[in-house]
């Protein structure tokens, strides 16, 4: 833990994680390299899938072949960048009964959490993200961001994705205080994520009552709203809109998460030891 | 030959209700699978009914023929879930010494180690499979005659094998390298987006490598391009469909001598 920063800000503490977070991950040149390939066959089986759907169709809801292709190569960027590991985390250290430990440390834990998985994301973005990139810019024709204007709001955007993504699965991880072993909860609140976020099938494409349904979810902030920005289907005003309901999911979870964590300091069993 | 089989049936009796009465143990495990797998299969499903509604068939398939190809696909995963589980660990049985004990029994090591754990959970997977499977048959009027279903059980059992096989060889790298299980979760990955559609919305190159390097064509594509009669482009010899099993048993084979020249040079865990 922070070694020569003791007294000074507790912010250190939560770098000093994330930092060593990078250097691990940096550290399994192997496992990354697998991951890459395994993210590749994903991104190729999706893009060549919008290929034959597009064969023969100029326009279909007001996105073309490029931008399709676009949207589903940058989803897959983004998804090698969104790994929320905090929900195997909290589960593993309530199995291992090292919660313990955890809560006797002078940070907060869920600062801790959020260091290890943004180290891996600022990791991933060299190591997943850009052998990706180079590749899918390679070999397929992508659409970028006409201004500059539309850059930023895409990145301000994916950081706000990021943290619903994360308070998502901080939420699942605490639930294992009650239930003591999540099992695979959190692949099932991935794959209805990976529905209903758009990452897979952009939700303008679904039928009209699911979209109005997933309008009040928090799910299509997290990979649709980003993407959209990315390919222009939404302009500047229709950005800034989606971006507010992004910031209000991040309050709202946020609350959520606070309430839940407050009833399970009260829950806690330790097993083992 | 008859008293080998009988003993060979027993021993994984044994081993297979001690494998179910393990996986009894955890109920909420149990639970947590009903939940995930039909909706991680339904859901993909569901986005093949979305794209080939908003655009259209997929290379000339329609939405029942691709459910068609999908169910196919899924039922042999169900049972390769079910019986092989086992070739998605060599990483594990590596690193642990787990075949030390394996050896010193006087039995096929592949074959213990097959039959060491029957993953009746895997039945989940069949659930999805049957229904998508059952209704896409019905909407493109599979006629259920004896020769038929002889072929279908050949497909399902060929694709099995395929699946199994090259899982096998891919966790036999851990023989060499003490690590296979992140190449193993790459073939998942592969299965899962190539062995599923159909082949043809691929581009030749990439066909050609999932047919003669890596057969995944022959689980689900091939054979239903002859029970569909769709348009194939490549043509073999005697039908399509007999080829799964064919290569299921050849890529089996390999496979396992694949797996016994890793065995010879295992070493057992360290310490």
């Amino acid at each position: 833990m922070p070694d020569k920063n003791c007294g000074g800000a507790a912010l250190s503490a939560y770098l000093y994680i994330a930092k060593m977070r990078i250097l691990t991950s940096l550290a399994y040149r192997f496992e990354v390299f697998v991951s890459v390939g395994s993210n590749l066959v994903l991104m190729l089986a999706t893009v060549f899938l919008w290929k034959a759907a597009y064969k023969g169709v100029d326009v279909v809801n007001g996105l073309n072949e490029n931008q399709m292709i676009t949207y589903a190569i940058v989803s897959v960027l983004l998804s090698s960048l969104f790994q929320c590991d905090v929900q195997n985390i909290i589960n593993n250290r309530i199995r291992e009964g090292e919660i313990a430990i955890d809560f006797m440390r002078p940070v907060n834990l869920f600062g801790c959490y959020l260091g290890e998985d943004a180290g891996s994301a600022v990791s991933s973005l060299v190591n997943r993200m850009l052998p990706l990139l180079v590749i899918s810019l390679l070999f397929f024709r992508m659409v970028t961001p006409s201004h500059a204007v539309s850059w930023v709001l895409f990145m301000v955007s994916c950081v706000f994705s990021f943290g619903i993504l994360w308070l998502l699965s901080a939420l699942i991880g605490l639930t294992a205080f009650w239930v003591m072993e999540l099992g695979n909860m959190g692949i099932v609140k991935d794959t209805i994520v990976r529905i209903f976020s758009g990452s897979l099938v952009p939700l303008w494409f679904f039928p009209e009552g699911v979209q109005n349904v997933s309008r009040y979810l928090p799910f299509q902030y997290t990979y649709q709203t980003p993407l959209g920005i990315f390919i222009g289907r939404l302009d500047t005003a229709q950005a800034l809109q989606a971006m507010l309901v992004q910031g209000i999911w991040i309050g709202v979870l946020l609350l959520l998460l606070h309430w839940v964590w407050s009833r399970a300091r009260k829950n806690v069993l330790v097993q083992g030891g | 030959m008859l008293s080998f089989v009988r003993h060979h049936v027993s021993v994984a009796g044994c081993f297979a209700r001690l494998a179910i009465q393990r996986q009894l143990e955890y109920p909420l495990f149990l639970v947590s699978w009903f939940l995930m797998i039909p909706t991680q299969y339904f859901a993909g499903i569901w986005m093949l009914k979305i794209i080939v509604d908003r655009f259209q068939p997929l290379n000339g398939w329609s939405f029942e023929q691709l459910a068609f190809v999908y169910g196919l696909g899924l039922l042999s995963h169900g049972l390769q879930v079910i019986f092989f589980i086992q070739t998605w660990n060599i990483e594990g049985m590596v690193i642990r010494g787990g075949f030390d004990r394996m050896l010193l029994r006087p039995m096929n090591v592949f074959f213990q180690f097959v039959v060491n754990y029957v993953n009746f959970i895997g039945m989940i997977d069949l659930i999805p499979g049957s229904i998508i499977f059952l209704y896409a048959c019905s909407k493109v009027g599979f006629a259920w005659t004896l020769p038929n279903i002889l072929k279908l059980l050949a497909v399902i059992l060929g694709g099995m094998l395929i699946r199994a096989a090259i899982y096998t060889i891919t966790g036999s790298i851990a023989f060499w390298t003490k690590a296979s299980r992140s190449m193993v979760g790459l073939v998942g990955q592969l299965f899962e987006r190539t062995g599923m559609y159909p082949l043809s919305i691929y581009p030749v190159m990439v066909q050609m490598l999932l047919t003669f390097l890596v057969p995944v064509g022959f689980i689900s594509f091939y054979p239903a391009c002859e029970f569909l009669k769709q348009d194939d482009r490549f043509v073999l010899p005697l039908g399509l469909a007999i080829w799964t099993p064919v290569v299921g048993v050849l890529m089996f084979s390999v496979a396992h001598a694949i797996f016994k020249l890793g065995l010879s040079r295992y070493e057992s865990a360290g310490s």
